[in-house]
């Protein structure tokens, strides 16, 4: 039986591919194109472990058939890392030790990229809010936050 | 196991999927299709409803390329939406927060970053939950709902949409295509909160919406309603009535907050007891108020 044939820009790559109709995001993302930085944790849009920006926004790749996303710009946690090595976030993150089991962190990094993108300046409730949607179990948040806020200062540079 | 649970999501094929790019072609495919085919706009509700059997849905008709769905207008005395509109947009239109600041803070409030970037207001109305953040603003708003089939159109009001949790009045033809709220002339403030457990990605214990315009001190007119706490989002006409004609003043916060407690009939379950939410209820009615109050006596709008 046929399938749906979808062209997406993931990482500045661009890819066609043909996909099931019931084929989300993730499975694309992981499956596909085997970029297993993106995780699946709830698979219901309540942890943003699967967070990854399309055409500027963050969303919950779980809550996303890859046959809407038709066309769309992509950023995965794999983009931020460029020749130069880690991006400022990444490091912001390293530095402030907002990591510590780490599976959270691809979506908290995808979350806090779209904020720094719409808003190089946020003030710490807008990087709440930003987050919002993004569970740790690990860290208490703080250290994420102070995370975002270091790399906020840095933006742009 | 879970592994295998995930493999039943993807890889299997579908029949159908049809992504649509005007009005008039989705509502042909509805004609056909009828019950024999699901719509999605975000696919936010569709995707938790469906987990794990994504599988068995055969046909698809997908809503979110329909750009002549997807507006915010003011036509006359009409702030006009179209259902496709985001939450995430609602809460930045200036337009919104200037006209209708109730509806923006609604949309504000649900779920989270992600979930407000694709989840739309109509299908915060189709899938008619109880608990839906922006039901109980567009109820204390007066809004209608145009319902649209290939044939014909009509107009249901918002208190005659819902009609038990997750059952609504729409036909399995028929398409929402847009939502109308009356501007009035009057000066006017609205609260609207949500009690729930933790700030992001609650489903609301309770939600309350209330505005009230005014007209030289008094008021003129009255939207009071609430969700999560009957089977379906509800409005409260008879407490509104009891304020009408009357100014702040003269209006005793304690008993409209019994009146409210008394018209709703929430439920047990593991988000909050009966009790609980009667009580909380009463005591959010008492707090609308009294934001309202404080606001115009400093004559500021938001709260
Ligand atoms: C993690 C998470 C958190 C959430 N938090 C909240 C919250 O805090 N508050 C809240 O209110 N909701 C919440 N939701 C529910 C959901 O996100 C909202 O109800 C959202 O508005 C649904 O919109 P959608 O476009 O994604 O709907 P979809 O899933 O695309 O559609 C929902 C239903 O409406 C029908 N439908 C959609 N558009 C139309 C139309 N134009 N005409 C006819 N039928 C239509 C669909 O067929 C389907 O039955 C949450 C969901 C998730 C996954
Ligand atoms: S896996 Fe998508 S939000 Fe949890
Ligand atoms: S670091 Fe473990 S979940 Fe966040």
């Amino acid at each position: 039986m046929a399938k749906l044939d979808v062209e997406i820009t993931v990482n500045s790559k661009k890819y066609n591919l043909k996909v099931g109709s019931q084929e989300r995001l993730l499975d694309t993302i992981r499956k596909e194109l085997k970029l297993t930085g993106t995780k699946e944790g709830c698979s219901v849009g309540e942890c943003g472990a699967c967070t990854v920006i399309v055409d500027d926004k963050a969303v919950n790749s779980c809550m996303i058939l890859t046959a809407q996303v038709d066309g769309s710009e992509i950023i995965t946690v794999e983009g931020l890392e460029s020749k130069k090595g880690l991006s400022p976030l990444q490091k912001a993150f390293v530095e402030k030790q907002a990591i510590q089991c780490g599976f959270c962190t691809p979506g908290m990094l995808m979350s806090a990229l779209a904020l720094l993108k719409n808003n190089p300046r946020p003030n710490k409730e807008k990087i709440k809010t930003a987050l919002e949607g993004n569970l740790c179990r690990c860290t208490g948040y703080q250290q994420i936050i102070e995370a975002v806020e270091t790399a906020a200062k840095e933006w742009g540079v | 196991m879970k592994q295998e649970n995930k493999q039943t999501i993807s890889g299997r094929d579908f029949e159908k999927y049809f992504q649509v790019k005007n009005l008039k072609k989705a509502l042909e495919i509805k004609a056909k299709y009828e019950d024999q085919i699901l719509l999605i706009a975000g696919a936010t509700d569709v995707l938790v409803e469906n987990y794990e059997k994504l599988h068995e849905i055969k046909n698809w008709l997908d809503l979110s390329r329909v750009k002549e769905l997807k507006f915010l207008e003011v036509k006359e005395d009409k702030l006009i939406l179209g259902p496709l509109m985001t939450h995430y947009e609602l809460k930045n239109s200036q337009r919104l927060k200037q006209k209708l600041p109730l509806l923006a803070k609604a949309a504000a409030a649900v779920g989270s970053p992600q979930i407000r970037a694709k989840g739309t207001i109509g299908g915060n109305i189709c899938t008619s939950s109880p608990a839906g953040d922006t039901l109980s603003a567009l109820l204390a708003l007066d809004a209608s709902f145009k319902l649209q089939s290939k044939i014909d159109s009509r107009l249901v009001k918002a208190e005659d949409f819902f009609l038990a949790p997750k059952r609504n009045g729409l036909k399995d033809n028929e398409l929402l295509t847009q939502i109308e709220i009356p501007l009035y002339p009057e000066e006017s403030l609205s609260f609207w909160a949500k009690i729930g457990r933790r700030k992001a990605l609650v489903i609301s214990t309770l939600n309350l919406a209330l505005v009230l315009y005014f007209e030289q001190g008094l008021i003129k007119r009255a939207g009071v309603a609430v969700g999560s706490a009957a089977p379906t989002p509800i409005r409260l006409r008879e407490v509104e009535e009891l304020m009408l004609g009357k100014s702040l003043a003269e209006l005793n916060y304690r008993e409209l907050g019994e009146e409210v407690k008394k018209r709703v009939s929430p439920i047990d379950d593991i988000r909050g007891t009966k009790e609980y939410r009667e009580n909380v209820v009463r005591d959010t009615m008492v707090n609308a108020l009294k934001s309202i109050e404080k606001r115009r006596e400093g004559g500021k709008n938001a709260d």
